[in-house]
C-alpha cells in the first residue's frame, strides 16, 4: 500500500502517493485517476459487490465512485486516506441505492397489489449490515469495548459522519473521535500480536 | 511526541478525522518520519481487515469506461501545469484565469437560460389559463424551505404525458441511517385517488449524497394528469424502516408554478 501524505517530488504516476495523484488529478492530470483506480477499484467493486449483491449494479456504482472523484468530491488528501474516503463513500451510496430500490419496489407493489411478490425477510439492506469476519478478527474486535466497536462500524461500515454518530448515540464529537481512534488502535495491536 | 499520541494521530488519518491543526502536525511528522508511512500502511490493513470484504477485481472493461468518460471531459481541466501540484483551491482559481471567456459566457449563457425559463413559465401559466384542461404540459414545482434561514430547495418537474419526473434537491442535511426524505404527492381532499390520512400519496423515497444533493428521474402516479388534483408536493423526513407512515412534518413544500 502506498503512502498517502502528499509530497513534493517529481516523479512519475504510480510511484506517487494517494494523495499526489488526487492532486495530480485535480490538476488536470487525467491519467491520475488511472493509477489510483488500480490500487482502489478491487476495494470499491469488493465492496459495492458485497452491499448490493449484483454485478452490474457494482460495476455502475464503481463507475460513479470514480468519476464522482474525478469530477470533485470533498476528499482532502490532508485530513485522512483516500481509501478510507473511498470505502465510505461506496458504503453510503450502496445503501442509498438499496433503499432507492426498496421504496420503489413498495411504490410498485402498492399501485399494483396483485403483481405483489413474496418479499424474502432477509432484505438487500440487513444483508448489507452482515459481513463475515474471521475468528482472529472477531477475538481482536472483542478486545474493544462495545461503545468503540459501534462507532468504529457506524464510521466504517455504515458511512456516518462522526457528528451524525455523536447525534445519533447522544454523545459529544470528541468523545466519539476519541473512542474511533482508540479503538482502531486497540484493534491493531491485537491483529498485529495475533501475527508475529 | 509521545508514541501513543502519535499512533493516535495516525488512527485518526487512516479514520479521515484530523483537525486542520493536527493535519499540519502529521504532514511535518511525515515529512520528518517516513516510516510512519509503513504504520498508517498497517493502520488501514488493520480496519479493513475487520470491516471490509477482501478485494475484488472489477471486469476488466470497467477500467477503460471510466477513463474513456474522463478524458471526454478533459479540454475543460487545465492540463497545461502537469509538474506543479498545487492544493485543490488554487487548481480551480488557475482553470477559471486560463478561460476569462468561458466564464463570462456561461454567465450569459445563464442569464438567458434563466430568462428562457421565466418566459416559459409565463407562457405556461398563459396557457394554463387559457386551457384549464390541457393535460401535457410540464408541471413544475419548486419547493422552498419551511424553516427560516435554511438554504435547503427541491425543484420537481413532471411530464404527465410519460408519468415520469426530474427531481432535484439541494442542500438537504444528511441524515442518520433510520431516516429518509420521502417526497409525497398531494391531493385535493376527497380527490377520488387512493391517498393516506394526510391526502398524501408517496412518490419517492431518497436520501442525499454528502454535499446534500439528490437528483433522480422516478415514475409519478397518474394522478398528475388531472388537471387540478395535485395541490402541492412536499418533502418530510420519515423512519427509513417505515417511510409510508407519514409522520413527519414538511421540510421543503411547494405549490405548483
Amino acid at each position: 500500500m502506498q503512502s498517502e501524505q502528499p509530497g513534493n517530488q517529481e516523479a512519475s504516476l504510480p510511484s506517487q502517493t494517494d494523495a499526489e495523484l488526487f492532486l495530480a488529478l485535480r490538476n488536470g492530470q487525467a491519467a491520475a485517476l488511472g493509477v489510483i483506480y488500480d490500487r482502489h477499484a478491487g476495494l470499491v467493486y469488493g465492496l459495492a459487490l458485497q452491499t448490493l449483491g449484483n454485478p452490474q449494479e457494482a460495476e455502475d456504482l464503481t463507475q460513479d465512485i470514480f468519476l464522482t472523484l474525478a469530477r470533485g468530491s470533498s476528499y482532502d488528501p490532508r485530513r485522512g486516506s483516500l481509501r478510507t474516503f473511498l470505502a465510505i463513500l461506496t458504503r453510503s451510496r450502496s445503501i442509498d441505492r438499496i433503499r432507492s430500490r426498496s421504496s420503489k419496489q413498495k411504490l410498485a407493489d402498492r399501485c399494483n397489489p396483485d403483481l405483489q411478490q413474496e418479499v424474502s425477510s432477509n432484505t438487500p439492506l440487513d444483508h448489507a449490515t452482515q459481513y463475515e469476519q474471521s475468528q482472529e478478527v472477531q477475538e481482536a474486535l472483542a478486545q474493544l469495548s462495545d461503545s468503540q466497536q459501534q462507532i468504529l462500524k457506524m464510521a466504517y461500515y455504515d458511512g456516518l459522519s462522526q457528528s451524525e454518530i455523536a447525534t445519533q448515540l447522544n454523545i459529544p464529537l470528541g468523545t466519539v473521535k476519541a473512542r474511533a481512534r482508540r479503538g482502531l488502535l486497540k484493534l491493531r495491536q491485537t491483529l498485529t500480536s495475533f501475527t508475529r | 511526541m509521545p508514541s501513543d499520541q502519535l499512533e493516535l494521530l495516525i488512527a485518526g488519518y487512516v479514520l479521515g478525522d484530523l483537525t486542520p491543526e493536527e493535519a499540519a502536525e502529521f504532514e511535518q511528522l511525515l515529512a520528518k518520519y517516513p516510516a510512519i508511512a509503513e504504520d498508517v500502511a498497517q493502520m488501514q490493513t488493520s480496519l479493513e481487515r475487520a470491516y471490509a470484504p477482501p478485494d475484488v477485481p472489477p471486469p476488466p472493461h470497467l477500467r477503460s469506461a471510466i477513463l474513456n468518460q474522463v478524458h471526454l471531459a478533459e479540454p475543460l481541466l487545465d492540463t497545461s501545469s502537469t509538474n506543479s501540484l498545487p492544493s485543490p483551491p488554487a487548481v480551480f482559481t488557475a482553470r477559471q484565469q486560463r478561460f476569462p471567456w468561458r466564464r463570462v459566457f456561461d454567465l450569459a449563457a445563464a442569464s438567458i437560460i434563466l430568462a428562457l425559463g421565466f418566459y416559459n413559465y409565463r407562457l405556461q401559466q398563459a396557457l394554463q389559463t387559457a386551457q384549464p384542461s390541457q393535460p401535457d404540459a410540464i408541471l413544475t414545482y419548486s419547493l422552498q424551505p419551511i424553516q427560516a434561514g435554511s438554504e435547503a430547495s427541491a425543484r420537481v418537474v413532471v411530464d404527465p404525458n410519460t408519468l415520469e419526473a426530474t427531481l432535484m434537491v439541494e442542500n438537504l442535511p444528511p441524515l442518520p441511517p433510520n431516516q429518509v426524505y420521502v417526497m409525497w404527492t398531494v391531493l385535493e381532499p376527497n380527490a377520488p385517488f387512493t391517498t393516506d390520512d394526510k391526502d398524501a400519496i408517496l412518490t419517492e423515497v431518497f436520501r442525499v449524497d454528502e454535499q446534500g444533493n439528490f437528483t433522480e428521474t422516478l415514475p409519478v402516479p397518474v394522478v398528475y394528469r388531472v388537471e387540478g388534483v395535485v395541490t402541492n408536493v412536499a418533502v418530510t423526513i420519515e423512519d427509513a424502516a417505515a417511510p409510508q407512515l407519514h409522520v413527519g412534518a414538511p421540510v421543503v413544500i411547494a405549490q405548483p408554478l
